[in-house]
């Protein structure tokens, strides 16, 4: 026999078996919240497990001491230090090309002086010390790094396959190395590397040494920023989709519950005067949502593994070409993703349903029979929503005003609590504009019957569609925001880049013949002009200005160019000391720019001076102008070419070459790689940067534009599913409309012109909303994440886009209940009518 | 069985408190039926729901058996409604996702008191065989009044409650149901009160009493003092 608890919750599912398309949009809604959160989540950690394996290593760990003249370090240096008893560690850092083209760090390693707390000298303890340190010696490597080699699992280890300049040394797997990295004895990689008796660094433990030893730079480990930090804000702004999505989803739970909970009133009612208790009934649903929340979390989980795998290689090259973070494209997941992805979906499902529980529990039972009181609570629900909205713009401008105050860069967090706020204001604020709008719009349509039917009609819909159009604002409007901020940073950026790349040809030669290059182009005559770039790496050992004088250790980027005639006039300058020419004559004679991101980070200005460390000792530079950066997630220093070369001993990097009018490219290509035996890598033109740059830049919002679709599609699904469930009872709406001579036609039309206008209501709301999300992403989210500032830009066709798509989103989800009315014989709309 | 011992119960509206029930005192014996009739909102429901342990009293006592129903929480009234009332309303009140079967069992399994042999002879005798997979709106009004009958006596309840249980159905099926509700409360030995506004339903009952001005008088002095 059934017990009492099982025959409820049977009778209370039942519901679903008559309704089907009910269950179908709660677990949908379910589904695609819990998904979309996953996947995200999926990638995050997928990605974190990469950093956690980066950062067990010795790369952010450990102190770093470089020569201070620029020089490289060689064995030599590190012998010294160690005769002088100083607890240093060679390291050796460089690229090999895997047989697939996958760039390949190898790291060269003395186990036996690296510092016992790095996690790969502890792995070293458990044994194989000998094997690693002595011929033919061993290569540790991550097996989601075989694949590259072309090896499989079982097959890796102790093949020595073979690169370019000679065979790895035996494989031996190290789940614990990140992605694409290879560890080996120092011995072995300086043969690999064929780099002789130089080092990349040494390291020592953090805090093993107090000072730096003499004509060298220490660098403390607690400096030095690892890609968890650096990437922090872009898996920040991608959990904040996420959210996005799974609030608009839990949209969808939320108006499928509520409708379930107004269709089984009198059920719960007739319940209730069958003896079943208001706790017991309570227990009931809260078992029923349980038992949803779990089919949901499990198929949303499945769903968003099966998404993260599909994204996770754009968001890893991303987060590479970004941030230079090496990120596996093979998911590893660890045990707590798999309970969070549990807890949230029925943590948001709780939340969703909070409302269906209080009620059940407030339910009279002596109203069994009455007319329910959806409706006319709901002006009561208005006037709460209103009230709410205005408590959250109170908190929207507290936030904004504090937010204010902070120094450029700062409040991240609160940037994204900011926009939140922004958007639960309009989605709070939504139903109480529609209605006043609905009600002055019926009172000018009085003349007009039919019109004025269908808002007072519209009227009546507004409590059930609320929820949907809500969701259909946020997701707009999201949408609005992040595709006029990503358009506005894809115009910046490639004015920027036009601005940049003045040159026809860009050449890398080999640093041994860059002189020669330099020269034999220079006796060209169809090469206009030279641009020749260095760069190198220093330290900011202090900051200089008005203020007085504040001590540094930050690592910078050093970047040498040509101020040539081509290149100044539209290499774009945020911010001068003077004026724009006079900059450039600063920089000429000795002075520096700043790129947006130091000045931001530092609170730099022009005119500020800084002093850096040089082969020559400290350098003082005068701060000229601030240059924007974007996609540099590093502060970087520009002065000419020739001054980095002459004051920082700086190498060369590569050649812009101008040609006169009418020059052929391509055959002086040809002659460059026919007189220096370039390789074809060597040479490039200025298009092929362009659309490499490009092609990162795309890459790096593919998931963004995927996320913000998927989360439109998910607003669209919410509205589908609201009017799909009300599609009955507007049938018998409609009928007593048929009998009095309106034609099935007009009034199927008449219908999707309710819900058309509606959504164009919603979206013209969404327009200023979405250009104010767009404002806190540039101004705020953007400056604190990256460190740049990028222009708003707002675009028409993207507002008209946006209107468009509001219609349209409502216009397909009208189109199936449409379809129903259409096939629905006028006479069987009467008998629903009269059945009801 | 069933007793009211000075019950009060008045409502609070916006043009003061509507004394609905007055001193009210009302004894039903076990196997006996009594119709309360009275004209439209002279309080019957609220009688009715006040037995229920629906809705409590401002004063005075409701007892079922030895159970002062007003004195109960509502888990325990919610417990006495659930094995020891039977109910049936107007609107019949089915649960229109069950089947005829389901709903035919549905207190029987809530109150864990469910025996099949007995749903299987209401079933016959409701006249309801072969529709046991249809559903509540599959049903024409007197087949729905039956299911709810036999969902109200499925439990074997020691009291039945019904308000207006023939409002909704024309003549001929109202006597019929009628009927069949008075076999089966016979049979089954439970008391019956009956709300109702019809001295026509209200006669084959043991009892009939009235409520007006918000007191219980019996049919004959109602009507002598309608006379006067």
């Amino acid at each position: 026999m059934a017990t009492p608890l099982a025959t409820l919750l049977a009778t209370l599912l039942s519901h679903y078996r008559r309704h089907p398309g009910q269950l179908a949009m709660l677990l949908l809604g379910l589904w695609v919240a819990s998904a979309l959160w996953s996947g995200v989540q999926a990638i995050n950690a997928s990605a974190k497990e990469s950093y956690a394996r980066a950062e067990a290593l010795f790369t952010t760990s450990l102190d770093r001491l470089e020569r201070l003249d620029g020089a490289p370090l060689t064995r030599d240096d590190y012998l010294a230090l160690r005769r002088q008893g100083l607890p240093v560690s060679p390291l050796l850092e460089g690229e090999l090309t895997a047989p697939d083209g996958t760039q390949l760090t190898l790291i060269g390693i003395d186990p036996l002086t690296l510092p016992g707390d790095s996690a790969f000298a502890t792995a070293n303890n458990t044994g194989e010390l000998t094997g690693f340190l002595t011929p033919p010696w061993q290569t540790r490597i991550a097996p989601d790094t075989l694949p590259a080699l072309g090896l499989a699992l079982d097959e890796a280890p102790g093949a020595t396959p073979p690169l370019e300049t000679g065979r790895l040394p035996p494989l031996f797997l190290a789940p614990s190395l990140p992605p694409h990295t290879l560890v080996m004895d120092i011995a072995a990689a300086a043969r690999l590397l064929e780099s002789g008796a130089t080092l990349s660094r040494l390291v020592s433990a953090p805090g093993a040494l107090e000072v730096a030893p003499a004509g060298l730079t220490l660098t403390r480990s607690t400096r030095l920023v690892s890609p968890g930090q650096l990437t922090q804000s872009f898996h920040l702004n991608l959990t904040a989709l996420a959210l996005l999505a799974l609030i608009v989803g839990l949209f969808i739970v939320q108006a499928a519950l509520g409708l379930a909970l107004e269709q089984r009133l009198e059920m719960l009612r007739t319940l209730r005067a069958l003896g079943v208790s208001g706790r017991t009934l309570v227990a009931g649903l809260a078992l029923e949502l349980l038992l949803f929340g779990v089919i949901g979390a499990l198929a949303g989980i499945a769903g968003g593994v099966w998404l993260a795998r599909a994204l996770l290689p754009d968001v890893a090259a991303t987060l590479g070409s970004l941030y230079g973070a090496g990120v596996g494209v093979e998911l590893r997941l660890p045990w707590h993703y798999w309970l969070g992805g549990l807890a949230v979906t029925l943590g948001g499902l709780l939340l969703a349903g909070t409302g269906v529980l209080w009620r059940a529990a407030r339910l009279s039972v002596l109203d069994l029979g009455r007319a329910q009181a959806w409706r006319t609570g709901y002006q009561r629900q208005l006037r709460r929503t209103t009230l709410a909205g205005c408590l959250v713009a109170l908190s929207g401008l507290a936030l904004w005003t504090w937010l204010s105050r902070q120094p450029a860069g700062e409040g991240l967090a609160a940037g994204f609590a900011l926009m939140a706020a922004m958007l639960l204001l309009g989605a709070l604020w939504l139903p109480p504009l529609l209605a006043v709008a609905l009600a002055g719009l019926a009172r000018l349509a009085r003349r007009r019957p039919l019109a004025q039917w269908a808002l007072a009609d519209l009227q009546l819909q507004l409590p059930r569609l609320s929820l949907s159009l809500m969701a259909l604002l946020i997701a707009l409007s999201a949408s609005l925001g992040v595709n006029s901020m990503v358009g506005g940073f894809r115009l910046t950026f490639l004015e920027w880049l036009d601005q940049r790349l003045v040159a026809d040809l860009y050449l890398d030669p080999p640093a041994e013949r860059f002189d020669a290059v330099h020269a034999w182009l220079d006796e060209r005559a169809e090469v206009d002009e030279r641009l020749a770039t260095r760069n190198g790496e220093s330290t900011l050992l202090a900051v200089k200005s008005d203020s007085g004088e504040r001590p540094l250790a930050l690592p910078v980027s050093l970047f040498g160019l040509t101020p040539g005639n081509h290149l100044t006039p539209t290499w774009p300058l945020l911010e001068t000391h003077q004026d724009v020419t006079t900059a450039w004559a600063s920089l000429r004679e000795g002075a520096a720019f700043i790129n947006e991101q130091l000045a931001i980070a530092e609170g730099l200005a022009p005119g500020d001076r800084l002093d850096l460390a040089s082969p020559r000792g400290r350098e003082t530079l005068h701060v000229a102008a601030i240059y924007p950066d974007y996609g540099n997630p590093r502060g970087e220093v520009l002065m000419t070419a020739d001054e980095l070369g002459r004051r920082f001993a700086a190498s060369a990097d590569s050649i812009g070459i101008v040609l006169t009018h009418g020059a052929d490219a391509e055959a002086l290509a040809a002659a460059l790689a026919r007189e220096f035996a370039l390789g074809r890598d060597a040479l490039r033109d200025q298009a092929e940067v362009k659309r490499i740059a490009t092609g990162i830049f795309e890459r790096t919002f593919t998931i963004t534009r995927a996320l913000n679709a998927l989360t439109l599609a998910v607003a669209a699904l919410a509205l589908l599913a609201s009017l799909l469930a009300q599609a009955r009872e507007r049938r018998r709406r409609l009928a007593p409309m048929w009998a009095l001579g309106v034609p099935r036609g007009r009034l199927l039309r008449v219908q999707l012109a309710q819900l058309g206008g509606a959504a164009l209501a919603v979206g013209l709301v969404a327009v200023p909303l979405g250009i104010a999300i767009t404002w806190g992403l540039v101004a705020v989210i953007n400056v604190a994440a990256f460190g740049w500032r990028l222009p708003l830009h707002l675009f028409p066709g993207e507002i008209a886009l946006t209107l468009a798509t509001a219609v349209v989103v409502a216009l397909l989800a009208a189109t199936l209940p449409a379809l129903r009315l259409w096939r629905t014989p006028p006479r069987a709309l009467l008998a629903e009518e009269q059945a009801s | 069985m069933l007793e009211f011992r000075q019950v009060y119960k008045a409502y609070t509206t916006p043009q003061g408190p509507l004394e609905v029930l007055r001193g009210v005192d009302l004894t039903l014996e076990a196997g006996q039926s009594l119709a309360l009739m009275g004209e439209s909102g002279s309080g019957k429901s609220t009688l009715l729901h006040l037995a229920a342990g629906l809705d409590l009293p401002d004063s005075g006592e409701v007892r079922l058996g030895s159970q002062a129903i007003s004195t109960l929480g509502e888990p325990e009234r919610a417990r006495l409604r659930r094995e020891r009332l039977g109910l049936v309303f107007q609107q019949f009140h089915l649960v229109p996702s069950l089947s005829v079967i389901d709903n035919l069992r549905l207190q029987a399994r809530l109150a864990g008191v469910e025996k099949s042999a007995w749903s299987r002879e209401l079933i016959e005798r409701l006249g309801l065989a072969g529709l046991e997979g249809r559903y509540p709106e599959q049903l024409s009004g007197g087949q729905q009044q039956r299911l709810a009958i036999g969902r109200a006596l499925a439990p074997r309840p020691s009291l039945l409650l019904a308000d207006e249980p023939t409002g909704n159905l024309d003549e001929g099926s109202a006597d019929a149901i009628l009927a069949l509700l008075l076999e089966l409360v016979r049979d089954t030995g439970c008391a019956l009160l009956m709300v109702t506004h019809s001295p026509r339903i209200a006669a084959p009952l043991d009892r009939r009493l009235v409520l007006s001005h918000a007191r219980l008088t019996s049919s004959q002095q109602a009507a002598q003092e309608a006379t006067s």
